[in-house]
């Protein structure tokens, strides 16, 4: 490992390195081109050709079935394709608004026992859910949200209160305090200083912490098995884990059934990466 | 008013709202921070002490379900998996700092370079385990590939090897993650004074010296924090044990984490599920010391 230049350009330096970027690249990048190259192929040529050979002429019939296509016990992936947006959107929404508004609260607002409720913010963010499965299937239950696509909703906003909050937290203390004193003097109340300065400022923010709910909850796999069990209900996670274990379903549509569920969140990522490593950081280090 | 803020001054009499808005924001998320963070948690290691089954049952039988955890050769197992897939993992920041040094030199593309590692990150792990499940699988994957290739004797399929599966499952997970402790490294790397590397220059003393005996050992408090974040991670790990491997074969792949879930789900005994999540818990707060340790150095500083 010979290691990069600062100011000083090493001679057989930059070769190495870019060799071990690209190698790097490679590893990388096989696993999504394998989905590609398989979930392009038709059924006949999956069976007769290996994984890594092209396909001879492209097909979309995988996409098309894994999309539309319904199976023993399982419907197309159309249906939760369009269940995870309905679950994502609002929850997102709505989990941005209460940790912006949690955040500025105690950032900027100093009240006996903020102390308190950051640590507990905390201690929500790093509990295992298996510490708190039963107990919210019972919750849920009682509140007759259990099975339903409003509970899932319900509960990724509960569980993403801290980290929505702490991001917002970090970002709001950042925004100098003299500006809220002016707008005090003025006569703006907690609401008005929100609306009028801190909302418009953390526009930048909202999508960091959009980004990083959209993700998660998407991705979500745990809450959603547990939570609801009617196939025509469950996100794409689960959908693509039934999908996969049916041993009726070809490979070719698995694939196909893997790459639909990873496009979403691969496309804001790839057109906003800068906000979701900003996202990253802010989450996970400063927490 | 004047109590809310610390320098408030005399703001112009105002109605119950503004008097008391702060609090009106934080009370609905101190409440779920007591019901859903610590009422449940606590429900849990109540329940952990009864006789429950399929239903929650108030009859206590004090420790006994711990007892029966714990003669459970399955739960062993996958407590020893668990310190085999922690120790796996620091493959992650390892390969993430070795990521973040080769593209510190401001290399042609890096952002392109940077995007490639970190997109794992964007998926779900469930997408991720059955990529990898494919990859292992023998007869289409990577084995295949390399013995059209030639080598006729190369074998890699790990997920169906019981001595074999927790190595799949680690390389999976540092696939996945790597790139998340690149972008750790990296602000870690930034954040060193770049005076340092011009006194390396005048006195000569070659990079991957200097990586070695000044960058790294400055960088242990950000090592510190990958370690306890890594570990936490591999704790909760469930999602990519469903998607590649099921806990098995023969249970050589089952997490803590899995077990508790299957408990709950399939097996119906709420009572030893409960006592496994308590020990779960524990581990996370154990992980979570060093964390506290840090931040109290790091203030002390200050």
């Amino acid at each position: 490992m010979t290691t990069a230049s600062h100011r000083r350009p090493l001679h057989a330096g930059p070769i190495v390195i870019y060799a071990l970027l690209l190698i790097a690249s490679v590893v990388y990048l096989t696993p999504v081109l394998v989905q590609l190259v398989t979930g392009l192929k038709s059924f006949q040529e999956v069976s007769l050709s290996r994984m890594w050979q092209l396909p001879k002429s492209l097909s979309f019939e995988s996409f098309a079935k894994a999309w539309s296509g319904a199976y023993q016990g399982l419907t197309g992936l159309s249906v939760n394709f369009m269940n995870s947006v309905y679950l994502t959107v609002p929850a997102t929404l709505i989990s941005a608004a209460l940790g912006s508004m949690n955040g500025y609260v105690l950032a900027k607002w100093k009240f006996r026992g903020a102390n308190i409720l950051f640590p507990m913010l905390l201690f929500g963010m790093f509990i295992p859910y298996q510490s708190i499965l039963i107990p919210l299937v019972r919750v849920l239950q009682d509140m007759h949200l259990y099975g339903t696509r409003g509970g899932l909703i319900f509960v990724h906003i509960v569980y993403g209160i801290p980290i929505t909050t702490l991001i917002f937290r970090n970002y709001y203390a950042a925004i100098p305090d003299e500006l809220i004193e002016a707008s005090k003097i003025d006569g703006a109340g907690i609401l008005g200083i929100y609306a009028l300065i801190l909302f418009p400022l953390s526009l930048p923010g909202f999508v960091v912490v959009m980004i990083w709910q959209f993700t998660s909850i998407w991705n979500d796999f745990l809450f959603a098995v547990i939570i609801t069990s009617k196939p025509s209900l469950q996100p794409i996670t689960v959908a693509l884990n039934n999908l996969a274990g049916s041993f009726s379903v070809e490979w070719n549509v698995q694939m196909a059934g893997a790459l639909i569920a990873a496009l979403p969140t691969l496309l804001v990522y790839i057109f906003l990466s800068r906000y979701f490593m900003s996202g990253l950081l802010a989450g996970s280090v400063k927490g | 008013m004047a109590r809310l803020g610390t320098r408030v001054p005399n703001t112009p009499g105002n109605s119950f709202i503004h008097r008391h808005a702060a609090y009106i924001a934080v009370v609905p998320v101190l409440l779920v921070a007591l019901c859903f963070y610590f009422g449940s948690t606590v429900w849990s290691l109540v329940m952990s002490l009864t006789a429950s089954k399929i239903f929650p049952d108030m009859h206590f039988v004090g420790l006994r379900q711990y007892l029966r955890l714990f003669n459970d050769d399955l739960w062993i197992l996958s407590l020893h998996n668990l310190v085999f897939f922690v120790l796996g993992s620091l493959g992650s920041l390892v390969l993430g700092f070795i990521l973040a040094v080769l593209l510190d030199g401001k290399a042609v593309g890096e952002r392109v370079f940077r995007t490639v590692y970190l997109y794992p990150l964007a998926i779900s792990l469930i997408i991720t385990g059955l990529v990898w499940q494919w990859l292992f699988n023998p007869s289409m994957g990577l084995q295949q590939f390399f013995r059209d290739l030639g080598l006729k004797n190369f074998n890699f399929n790990w997920v169906g090897d019981k001595s074999k599966v927790m190595y799949a499952l680690i390389l999976a997970a540092v696939w996945q993650s790597a790139g998340f402790y690149m972008v750790l490294s990296s602000s870690g790397i930034k954040s060193i004074d770049s005076e340092i590397w011009q006194a390396s220059r005048i006195d000569g003393i070659s990079k991957l010296r200097m990586y070695f005996e000044v960058i790294i050992p400055m960088m242990k408090f950000t090592f510190l924090t990958a370690f306890v974040l890594l570990s936490i991670g591999a704790v909760k790990a469930y999602d990519i044990i469903v998607a590649m491997t099921n806990g098995g074969p023969g249970g050589h792949s089952e997490l803590p984490s899995y077990y508790i879930v299957d408990m709950y789900m399939y097996r119906h005994n709420i009572a030893v599920g409960a006592s496994g999540s308590t020990i779960l818990l524990l581990l996370v707060v154990v992980f979570m010391i060093p964390f506290g340790v840090v931040n109290l150095i790091l203030k002390k500083r200050k």
